[in-house]
């Protein structure tokens, strides 16, 4: 096979991963066939699975509004706190009410979507390699936001809030870290004190601002993270939030009395899932469900580690310091640093081979890297020693030689989008590459002026889910015109096409292409660009030249 | 034989400026030389690709050094680099067709690319930044 290798392990070394890579199939799968779904209704711009963090921070934000509202008016005491909740609830509905609401609901949504997020990214194989980083962190995160949402639990101090109050005192008393059971503090009403309640809502508000910095650290690896939704996505997501929250709105069971013991409450599912395990099993057999959980989660990344190709490199005789593929990585593992080599230019790019993600992406941006160039020369400013932009070109050439017929198309896929092998036939030829944007658009310029095809597709992942994050939105700004390096203005637009068809889009591809190729019957064959011939007889073709190139 | 010969009154004083003009020119030089001698047409082809990747650099270092002094006319001097690229494309694919090409005009063509590169924008551009 041509190319760069798949991007998900190969089915040689499928057998040893086996387990992680069943899990990613079957989940791939069940995602694909959700967000289809979601993509017809809302179409792909807005289809709030490719939004998942950002909508996170959304909800956050919406958490820490309401909240600030209802602690306006809370009273952190034994007997003022649930009255005050009562008070929001019932008297001030329309506002403290829905505040109320919006502060359980979207907190959540954010447990919901967290769920959703991890198991997406494991699926999508987002968390191995240098991505371990964003993904230990978001273990962590995973732990700050239930203790968010259970320390507010607490509050409300209704029968709710007990049931939390005695579990989780029995849960941590269990590990045997504290003096003197805390447990003690829940015996009878006398034992709870107001300043516990002081304690409480400190800590939750400490325990969110934590949250909110591991977020911000959670994404210290990535180059412009997406941290608001689409206006369309926030203005559903509150509208549905606020509909929740008068149609169904948060209430309180009883105010809390620990000299009786309720017999049943209605737990949130969503943060107290395990509690009723804790009294049913144990408290031990639940730290060590939890903590082997944690554990998996946090190992995760190296079970089995991901196989990497080398990182990029710099070939500093093409580096001038530019800062094209600095602007462009998506993982920020490029930097510009002081000129080591003498020649006198202030900057040279330098990768850290710790967060680049093998993309090459940084290659794509490289204006060297252009297949015009003399071969021995083709060692671009910043390149992948593992598919390097000179392999590319040869590669093209290779898969463009065996072409025949007047609708020649050579098609770039992504390694992480649709499979193209099957495509490679009579009429077309197939490349793979670790990431579309990994293409120089003069690549594409290349092979349509040099007539090597009549059209170039490029086949990437699902629009608004780049596997390498930013590839899509750099090609298309790059096809557009609106990033450097562009493709350049005389390229025919018309031969050139772009389908993001995704993993699991190989049905959507098949299609595209015959319309394409039947586009490319319609146009005939290329005429190639350069100067327009002077329209009259010219006696002197010096003269007809000058006008027709516009020096200077 | 050289078809442009440095000259001090091309130095524009920024030193990363000057020493990619330099190697620009010798590269021009070089194309030319395998321009007028016969049967190295193959070579030609990939020495123009050289120009247009070299040249491709040299802008986008310029490009940045602009954006980092917030250079008033920016858009315009990006705009001209675009065109100045699109036209030695353009000489590129002449030279591939053949059909209306003529080895004294792709020469004079990339000497007038070259001295104008410095005369008009460039000039102005350098002024500013000292």
């Amino acid at each position: 096979m041509l190319g760069f290798p798949d991007g998900f392990i190969g089915d040689a070394l499928m057998l040893k991963f086996l387990a992680v890579e069943t899990w990613q199939r079957g989940g791939r799968r069940v995602f694909w066939y959700i967000e289809k779904a979601f993509d017809a209704a809302f179409g792909p711009a807005i289809n709030p699975f490719y939004h998942l963090g950002a909508l996170l921070f959304y909800l956050f934000w919406i958490v820490t509004a309401s909240g600030i509202y209802v602690y306006i008016f809370f009273e952190t005491g034994i007997d003022g706190a649930y009255r005050s909740v009562e008070y929001l609830t019932n008297t001030q509905w329309y506002l403290g009410g829905v505040a109320r609401s919006l502060h359980r609901y979207a907190s959540d949504g954010m447990v919901a979507l967290v769920l959703l997020h991890i198991a997406r990214e494991f699926t999508l194989d987002r968390y191995r390699g240098v991505r371990w980083y964003s993904w230990v962190i978001g273990a962590f995160l995973l732990w700050l936001l239930y203790a968010s949402g259970i320390t507010g639990y607490w509050l409300v101090w209704d029968r709710l809030a007990q049931y939390v109050a005695i579990t989780t005192s029995e849960w941590f008393d269990w590990l045997g870290i504290f003096g003197e059971p805390i447990a003690r503090n829940f015996l009878s009403n006398a034992s709870v004190n107001d300043r516990f309640f002081s304690l409480m809502s400190f800590m939750h508000i400490a325990i969110p601002l934590f949250l909110l910095l591991g977020m911000w650290i959670h994404l210290q690896r990535i180059t412009s993270p997406r941290t608001n939704p689409p206006r369309a996505i926030m203005a559903g997501t509150l509208f549905s939030l606020l509909l929740l929250a008068l149609v169904y709105p948060a209430l309180s069971q009883g105010p809390a009395n620990l000299d009786t013991v309720y017999g049943t409450v209605r737990p949130d599912w969503f943060y107290l899932s395990i509690y009723p395990l804790i009294e049913k099993w144990s408290p031990g057999t639940v730290w060590a469900l939890v903590g082997g959980g944690t554990l998996i989660l946090l190992l995760l990344p190296w079970l089995p580690r991901r196989k990497e190709q080398p990182a990029a490199i710099v070939n500093l005789e093409n580096c001038n310091g530019c800062g094209r593929c600095f602007a462009d990585c998506p993982f920020s593992a490029v930097v510009l640093q002081p000129r080591t080599d003498g020649l006198p230019f202030e900057t040279e790019a330098v990768v850290d081979p710790n967060l680049c993600t093998r993309c090459g992406i940084c290659a794509g941006a490289c204006p060297t890297s252009t297949p015009f160039r003399r071969t021995i020369e083709l060692n671009p400013g910043i390149d992948l020693p593992g598919f390097p932009v000179r392999a590319l070109r040869e590669q093209t050439l290779a898969a463009t030689a065996k072409l025949s017929g007047t609708e020649r198309v050579m098609v770039y896929g992504c390694s992480f989008g649709a499979s193209i092998k099957s495509l490679d036939g009579h009429g077309v030829a197939t490349l793979v590459v670790p990431c579309i944007g990994a293409i120089p658009p003069s690549f594409i310029d290349f092979v349509i002026s040099r007539r090597h095809a009549d059209g170039v597709i490029l086949a990437g992942c699902t629009e608004g889910d780049c596997y390498q994050r930013l590839g899509i939105e750099w090609t298309k700004q790059r096809m557009e015109g609106r990033r450097d390096p562009v493709l350049r203005r005389h390229v025919p637009r018309r031969r050139v096409a772009a389908i993001w068809a995704g993993k699991t889009g190989g049905a959507m591809l098949l299609r595209e292409l015959e319309e394409f190729r039947a586009r490319l019957r319609a146009l005939g064959p290329y005429h190639r660009g350069g100067t327009t011939p002077p329209a009259a007889p010219t006696p002197h073709p010096l003269e007809a030249r000058d006008g027709a190139y516009r020096l200077g | 034989m050289a078809l442009i010969d440095w000259d001090d009154k091309f130095s524009v004083g920024v030193a990363s400026v000057d020493h990619e003009h330099r190697q620009l020119l010798e590269l021009i030089n070089e194309t030319y030389n395998r321009m007028i001698r016969p049967g190295a047409e193959d070579a030609v082809k990939d020495f123009l690709g050289e120009i247009f990747a070299r040249i491709s650099m040299h802008f986008a270092l310029e490009e940045k050094i602009m954006r980092q002094h917030h250079y008033d006319h920016y858009a315009e001097h990006k705009a001209d680099h675009e065109r100045l690229l699109d036209e030695i494309r353009d000489i590129m694919d002449d030279y591939e067709e053949r059909k209306y090409f003529s080895e004294e005009q792709c020469a004079h063509s990339l000497q007038q690319w070259f001295i104008e590169h410095f005369r008009t924008h460039d000039a102005r551009l350098h002024r500013r930044l000292d």
